[in-house]
C-alpha cells in the first residue's frame, strides 16, 4: 500500500468514528399530532372484542400498548369462554402481523400478479359483478367462512341486488353427519350446546371436544367441570375412536374400534340400554322399532365386527346405565361418511333414551357453524360453476383448494377464463392463487363487527388497533360495490351494523350501543342457564324407515388392509394456522413433534412392514400418495394410519410452505350419500418403504418416567379410602413435601441456611387432574414473554425455546395411558442453577424468584447442565421477528440476545404491575391479583398462583391437599412449583 | 559532541525528516480535536439539536410552566410522555403564532406529521425505569433530570446503573434486580 493511500484510509476512518460511532440506537422519540383519549404511553388499554379463529366465538380482549395489539386475552365476562383461550387464540396475533399479509389488492395478469389500488379493486370488482348481473339471474356467487348474522344478512342483500341467490358456508369441518342426526331424531338440522358440566358420564363416539369440535374452550371447561376431582369423586368419561386423539388421551377409557366401528358401539350401547328398560318415555312403536333395529347388536357380534372386547362394552354399557346424567356425544369434526352418520344417529337416541327431558342438550343456544353447508352442496355448487354460465365468483377468506380433498372441480372451476374469481383474503394460499383478483380486507381486530358464537347471543367485534394495512371491510366493499349511492341501505358498514344491532336489541341510544361494544357484546347468562331450566322433551317420533337402515348398517373391517384417517388439529384447525410460527412451534399434544406432519401407526404395524420410526413411507390410496415420516404410536389401533390436518401447504407464507403435509391428499373427494358430508376416514392405504430416513423434530427427551417421581397420579379409590400418612425419609418416595419457605428447611436435610422472604413468597399449584394437555399454556407464554421461533431445524438439536412445555409420558406398561405435565421453571429455594453460575447471573429474588439477570449471563449453560428439570433455554443465536412481527413484543419484557440464558419468570412484570397497583392503593397484593400469562389462559384452571407466605391464599391451600407433591423432590430442591396427582379411575 | 554540533544534527535531522514529523503532529492534534468536539465542544455538553429548537429555559424557566402539563403521564405511567403537537398549538395559535419555527409546527400538525424528537435521556432496552414509581415517592423531577429550567437544549443523560443504585441506597429503596428495574 502506498503511503498516501494508507493515509486517505485513515483519515476516513477516523472521520467516520468521530461523526458516525455512538454507543446508542438510533432513538427518536416521536410526539403524536393528536392524542387519542384512551391511551397513556406505558400503560396498556383493554378492547373487548370476539375471536374469529374458528367458528366457536370466544370473546378476547386486547391489550394494546401505544395502538399496537400485543396480548389476547380471554374475556372473562363472555358466557362461551369465560375468560379463557386456546393456542389458536393466543396466535390470532401472528394474522395480522404476519409478514406475509397482502398489503395492496393483486390482479392477475398474462404478466403475472400485478399490485392495483383499493380503488382500482373496487371499481373493477363493481365492473364486473354489473356485467354479470346484466347477463342473468345468478351469475354472480359467494362462498364465505361462518360470518355473523348482519355480515351474512349484508351479503345475502348484496346478492340478491346482482340477481343471484344466498352467500354458500364453507366450512372443511361442517358436522353434516350430526345435523343430519338431529334432524332425523330431533327434527332440529342443527348443533345444540351440551350441558356437559352437569352430566357424571359422558361417552364420545369420537368427538374431539377438546381440540377442534364444536367450541373446544368451552367444552374443556365444561368437561372438567364434570371430570375433575372434587366432593370425593370425578366423573367418567369414555371416548370411542380408532385414533387416540387429545380428547381421547383424557378419557378414564379409551377404546379403539376398527375405523368406522364408532357406530356399532353407540347401536350397542343403545342395545344395552334399551334391554334394561331405559327409554319408556318414548313412543311405543318407535320404541318397539328401535329394540328392532339394535337386536343384532350384541356385545358378541359388535366385538367381532368393531373390533371392541365384549367386556369393557360391558363396563360402558353398565357405567352409562349406573349414572344420574350421561351424555352421548356423535362423531368427529371431521366427519368420515356413513360411519360417522351412524355413530351421530346412535348418540342422539341414546340422549333421547337415556334423558327424558334433554336436560343437557341445548337447542336454544345453537352453535353457529351449524350454518355451514353440507360438503355435497359445496361440491354440487363447484361442478355447476365449471359447467354453468359465466359469472362472478366471490370468496370470502375461504380455502377450498387447500380443504377439500381432490379438488378438481374447484380447480378446474376458477381456472375457467370466463368466470371472474375475487378472492377477499390477507394471504395468498392455494385458493387465492388461482383467483383473478386478490382484495384484502380488514381482519376482524381491526374492524367493527358482531359474531355471535351460538343463536341468541350478540357478541361483537371492535377494531382493537389502527389498520396495519389500509383495506377496506368486506361490508364496506359490498357496500360500495352492490349498490347505488342512492339504495344504499348504510353508507357504511359499521353504521350499518348499528342501525340494525340498534333494532335487533333493545338499545335506546347510540351510547347504550358504544357501551355494548365497549363490553364485547350482550354477555350475561341466558336466564334458562342460570335457572336450568330444560327444553321441552323430542317432538314426535316415528320408526322412519331410513333412520332404522342407516342405524343397522354393521362395519365388516378388511382387517388386513391398513386404513387411513384424517385427524383434525388442536394446532392447525382445518388448516387456517398454518402459517402462525407459534402453532407450528408448540408440538403436538401427542406425538410432540414440532412443525412436522408424522403418519402414526401402531408398533405391531411396522413390525409387520419392517418399518421403524423416522422411516419415510409412501402411502397410497385410490385418490393419491403422500411421502411420510413414520411415528410409532401406542395410541392407534393396529392395522389403521392417521396423520393429523392442517400442514403441507403450497403458497401459504414462508412459516407454512414446505412445512408437514396434507393428508386430504389421500382422502376422497366424495361426500357419503346420506348426511352429505366428506368422508375424512376408512381410506385403504397401501404404505411401501422409500428407504430414505426423516429425522422427527419432537421436543420430548423419553416416552417414559424412568420410575421417577415426575408425573405423578393416584387412584380414586386409594385417595378416598388409602391412608396418606406424614413422610419423614430421604429416599426417592419417603421425602416429604418441602415448601420452599423458612419452615421447610431441616438440619436434618439442608447444607444452605433458609432464604428469608420479604412478605411474599411465589408459587404456584398445576392440578394434574385438571391439566388436559392442550398447549394453551405454553401458546400464552410465546406471546407474553416475546419467546424465539426456532424452526424445525434447531429443534432437532434440541434447541428450542419455550420456557413453559408440556410434557407427555405414557404409563410404560399400558402406553394407552397418559398423563400430561406442564413443565416451567421450578423457581427452587435450593436452586441447583444459582449455585453453579460463575458470575451470578441465576440470582435468588427477595420475594423467592430465580431471576436470570440476562447481562450478567455469560453464557457457560454450567446452570442448564445442572438443573434437573431442563428449563433453562440457551440462546444460540438471536432469533426473528420478521417486521411486523416485531410489533407485537411484549414492551415489558426484554427481547433476549444470542449469548445469554433464559427461562421462566413466573411473568415477573405482571408481578412488578400488582406491585405498582398495591403501592398507588397503600395496601398489599390481594390474592389472585398476580395472574401469569399461562395461569390466565388455561382452560381448565390446571394453574394456581399465589403468595405462599399468606396462610389464607388459595395457592397454600392446595399446597395442604394430600395429591400435593414436588417433580424430583428427593433431591430436596424444595420447588416453588407444586404439583397436585392426577387422579386416575380404574373401570 | 558540543552543544552547537548537536543542535545541527538535531536541526537535521528535523529537516530530513520533516514529513513523517508533520504526521505526527498532524496525527496527535486531529486525535485531541476529535476528543475535545466529541466530548467537551459547546454543542456536546448542550444535546442534540431537535427538529424545533424548544427551548426548556423559556418554557419551564421563564413561563414556568410545570413539567406535568406537557409531560402528563409521569405520575400515572411508566413513561411521562410527550405532549401531542395539538398541545403546543394550545398556545401557539396565539402567542408568535407567525414565528417561522412556530410555523413548522403548524406544518407538523397540517400534515398530520409526527414530530420527530431526538431522544435526550436513554436508558438500556433491559432497564424497566418506572416514572410512576419515582413520583409517588416524591423525587424530584430535577434530581434525575437537573435543572432543565436553565437550559434551552438538553444534554444527553446518558444514565448509568451506579446513578440508579446509588440512590436507591441511600433511599433503601428495591434493590432485587428483577424486581427494581430488569425483567
Amino acid at each position: 500500500m502506498k503511503r498516501r493511500t494508507f493515509l486517505k484510509l485513515a483519515g476516513i476512518g477516523s472521520l467516520s468514528l468521530a461523526t458516525g460511532c455512538d454507543s446508542r440506537p438510533a432513538n427518536t422519540l416521536y410526539s403524536l399530532v393528536k392524542a387519542p383519549d384512551d391511551m397513556v404511553t406505558g400503560e396498556p388499554s383493554w378492547y373487548a372484542t370476539t375471536c374469529r379463529e374458528c367458528p366457536a366465538g370466544c370473546g378476547v380482549v386486547a391489550k394494546v400498548r401505544e395502538g399496537r395489539v400485543v396480548k389476547l386475552e380471554g374475556n372473562p365476562l363472555h358466557p362461551i369462554n369465560k375468560g379463557k383461550l386456546c393456542m389458536r387464540g393466543q396466535a390470532a396475533l401472528q394474522g395480522i402481523y404476519n409478514p406475509d399479509r397482502l398489503t395492496t389488492p393483486l390482479l392477475k395478469t398474462a404478466r403475472g400478479s400485478e399490485p392495483v389500488s383499493h380503488a382500482k379493486a373496487a371499481e373493477m370488482l363493481k365492473a364486473r359483478t354489473a356485467a354479470a348481473a346484466a347477463k342473468g339471474e345468478n351469475r354472480v356467487h359467494l362462498l364465505t367462512e361462518t360470518v355473523g348474522e348482519v355480515l351474512a344478512d349484508l351479503f345475502t342483500e348484496s346478492l340478491a341486488r346482482w340477481g343471484s341467490g344466498p352467500p354458500l358456508v364453507f366450512e372443511p369441518f361442517a358436522y353434516e353427519s350430526t345435523k343430519t342426526a338431529h334432524k332425523m331424531v330431533f327434527g332440529i338440522d342443527g348443533l345444540p350446546s351440551y350441558r356437559m358440566e352437569r352430566a357424571d358420564v359422558v361417552v364420545s363416539l369420537g368427538a374431539d371436544f377438546l381440540e377442534t369440535w364444536l367450541s373446544p374452550v368451552e367444552y374443556a371447561r365444561k368437561f372438567k367441570a364434570m371430570h375433575a376431582y372434587g366432593k370425593g369423586g370425578k366423573g367418567l368419561f369414555f371416548h370411542i375412536s380408532p385414533c387416540q386423539s387429545l380428547t381421547a388421551a383424557n378419557a378414564d377409557l379409551w377404546l379403539p374400534p376398527v375405523p368406522g366401528g364408532e357406530g356399532a358401539v353407540g347401536c350397542a350401547l343403545l342395545r344395552m340400554v334399551l334391554a334394561e328398560g331405559r327409554g319408556d318415555h318414548l313412543p311405543a312403536d318407535f320404541r318397539e322399532a328401535l329394540i328392532q333395529t339394535v337386536a343384532p347388536f350384541t356385545p358378541e357380534k359388535t366385538a367381532r365386527t368393531a373390533g371392541v372386547p365384549p367386556e369393557t362394552l360391558g363396563k360402558i354399557g353398565k357405567a352409562v346405565l349406573a349414572a344420574s346424567a350421561p351424555l352421548v356425544l356423535g362423531g368427529s369434526a371431521a366427519g368420515g361418511g356413513d360411519a360417522v352418520l351412524q355413530a351421530d344417529l346412535a348418540a342422539a337416541l341414546l340422549n333421547c333414551v337415556l334423558d327424558p327431558n334433554r336436560s343437557l342438550i341445548d337447542f336454544d343456544a345453537r352453535h353457529r357453524v351449524e350454518t355451514a353447508a353440507r360438503r355435497a352442496d359445496i361440491l354440487r355448487f363447484f361442478a355447476d360453476l365449471k359447467e354453468g354460465p359465466a359469472g362472478v365468483l366471490l370468496l370470502n377468506s375461504v380455502n377450498p383448494v387447500y380443504a377439500m380433498p381432490g379438488a378438481g372441480d374447484v380447480r378446474d372451476a376458477l381456472a375457467r377464463e370466463d368466470l371472474f374469481v375475487v378472492a377477499f383474503s390477507n394471504f395468498m394460499d392455494e385458493t387465492t392463487q388461482l383467483a383473478d383478483l386478490v382484495v384484502p380486507v380488514q381482519p376482524p381486530l381491526e374492524s367493527w363487527d358482531e359474531y355471535g358464537g351460538k343463536t341468541g347471543l350478540l357478541s361483537t367485534l371492535q377494531p382493537a388497533m389502527g389498520a396495519m394495512v389500509p383495506a377496506p371491510h368486506v361490508g364496506d366493499l359490498l357496500l360500495g360495490t352492490a349498490f347505488g349511492a342512492e339504495n344504499r341501505p348504510a353508507p357504511d358498514y359499521a353504521s350499518c351494523l348499528a342501525k340494525r344491532l340498534m333494532a335487533d336489541h333493545p338499545m335506546a341510544t347510540d351510547r347504550d350501543r358504544l357501551e355494548t361494544f365497549r363490553a364485547g357484546g350482550r354477555l350475561e347468562d341466558r336466564p334458562e342457564e342460570k335457572t336450568g331450566k330444560t327444553a321441552e322433551p323430542p317432538a314426535d317420533l316415528t320408526p322412519e324407515p331410513y333412520l332404522l337402515n342407516i342405524l343397522a348398517k354393521a362395519s365388516e373391517a378388511p382387517e388386513e388392509a391398513i386404513t387411513f384417517t384424517a385427524l383434525p388439529s388442536i394446532r392447525f384447525f382445518d388448516g387456517r394456522g398454518a402459517n402462525r410460527p407459534w402453532l407450528c412451534e408448540v408440538p403436538d399434544p401427542l406425538t410432540k413433534i414440532a412443525w412436522q406432519t408424522p403418519i402414526l401407526l401402531h408398533p405391531e404395524t411396522m413390525k409387520k412392514a419392517g418399518l421403524r420410526q423416522e422411516d419415510v413411507i409412501t402411502a397410497t390410496t385410490r385418490w393419491g400418495t403422500l411421502e411420510a415420516p413414520v411415528y410409532e404410536s401406542d395410541g392407534i389401533r393396529p392395522g389403521t394410519a392417521a396423520m393429523a390436518i392442517g400442514q403441507g401447504h403450497a403458497g401459504f407464507g414462508r412459516y407454512a410452505d414446505g412445512m408437514g403435509l396434507n393428508p386430504f391428499h389421500l382422502l376422497s373427494p366424495l361426500a357419503d350419500t346420506v348426511a352429505g358430508g366428506p368422508n375424512h376416514g376408512g381410506e385403504p392405504v397401501e404404505i411401501r418403504k422409500t428407504g430414505r430416513g426423516l429425522p422427527l423434530a419432537h421436543t420430548d427427551g423419553s416416552r417414559i418416567q424412568h420410575g421417577r417421581t415426575i408425573a405423578l397420579s393416584i387412584s380414586l379409590t386409594d385417595l378416598v379410602h388409602g391412608e396418606h400418612p406424614e413422610k419423614h425419609g430421604l429416599a426417592m418416595h419417603e421425602f416429604p413435601l418441602v415448601l420452599p419457605l423458612p419452615e421447610g428447611y431441616s438440619p436434618h436435610r439442608d447444607i444452605y441456611p433458609p432464604h428469608e422472604h420479604a412478605g411474599y413468597r411465589w408459587a404456584m399449584t398445576v392440578d394434574l387432574d385438571r391439566c388436559i394437555g392442550c398447549g394453551a399454556c405454553a401458546a400464552a407464554c410465546y406471546a407474553e414473554n416475546n419467546i424465539g421461533v426456532v424452526g424445525p431445524e434447531r429443534i432437532l438439536e434440541g434447541r428450542e425455546m419455550s420456557w413453559l412445555m408440556i410434557q407427555r409420558y405414557l404409563d410404560p406398561d399400558r402406553p394407552e395411558k397418559v398423563a400430561f405435565l406442564p413443565m416451567l421453571c421450578q423457581h427452587c429455594d435450593n436452586a441447583p442453577c444459582e449455585s453453579v453460575c460463575p458470575v451470578y447471573a441465576p440470582h435468588h429474588s427477595k420475594e423467592g424468584l430465580n431471576n436470570q439477570i440476562y447481562n450478567r449471563c455469560i453464557g457457560t449453560r454450567f446452570c442448564s447442565q445442572n438443573c434437573p428439570y431442563k428449563v433453562r433455554r440457551f440462546n444460540w443465536f438471536d432469533w426473528e421477528w420478521p417486521a411486523p412481527m416485531n410489533l407485537q413484543l411484549n414492551p415489558e419484557v426484554t427481547v433476549r440476545s444470542k449469548g445469554v440464558m433464559e427461562k421462566c419468570s413466573f411473568c415477573v412484570q405482571r408481578i412488578k404491575d400488582a406491585h405498582g397497583q398495591a403501592k398507588n392503593e397503600g395496601r398489599a397484593i390481594r390474592d389472585g391479583e398476580v395472574v401469569p400469562a399461562c395461569v390466565q389462559t388455561c382452560p381448565t384452571g390446571a394453574f394456581v398462583f399465589g403468595n405462599l407466605m399468606d396462610p389464607q391464599s388459595r395457592v397454600r391451600r392446595m399446597v395442604e391437599d394430600v395429591r400435593a407433591y414436588q417433580i424430583l423432590g428427593y433431591i430436596n430442591t424444595k420447588p416453588a412449583v407444586i404439583y397436585l396427582k392426577k387422579v386416575v379411575q380404574e373401570i | 559532541m558540543d552543544p552547537t554540533t548537536r543542535l545541527k544534527n538535531t536541526a537535521t535531522a528535523v529537516a530530513n525528516n520533516r514529513g513523517p514529523i508533520f504526521f505526527t503532529l498532524l496525527t496527535i492534534f486531529l486525535t485531541l480535536l476529535f476528543l475535545y468536539l466529541f466530548y467537551a465542544s459547546p454543542a456536546a455538553s448542550v444535546g442534540p439539536a431537535q427538529p424545533i429548537p424548544f427551548s426548556h429555559r423559556v418554557h419551564a424557566g421563564a413561563k414556568a410552566i410545570a413539567c406535568e402539563f406537557c409531560h402528563p403521564y409521569a405520575g400515572r405511567s411508566n413513561f411521562p410522555g410527550m405532549p401531542p403537537v395539538e398541545k403546543c398549538l394550545y398556545c401557539h395559535n396565539h402567542i408568535i403564532a407567525n414565528h417561522p419555527e412556530i410555523k413548522k409546527e403548524h406544518n407538523y400538525f397540517d400534515t398530520n406529521t409526527p414530530t420527530p424528537w431526538v431522544k435526550v435521556n436513554y436508558v438500556p432496552e433491559h432497564v424497566f425505569f418506572k416514572h410512576i414509581r419515582h413520583i409517588k415517592k416524591d423525587i424530584q423531577c430535577a434530581e434525575c433530570h437537573g435543572a432543565v429550567e436553565t437550559m434551552d437544549r438538553l444534554p444527553r443523560n446518558n444514565f448509568l446503573m451506579g446513578f440508579c443504585v446509588d440512590c436507591h441506597r441511600q433511599k433503601k429503596a428495591n434493590l432485587g434486580c428483577w424486581l427494581g428495574c430488569h425483567n
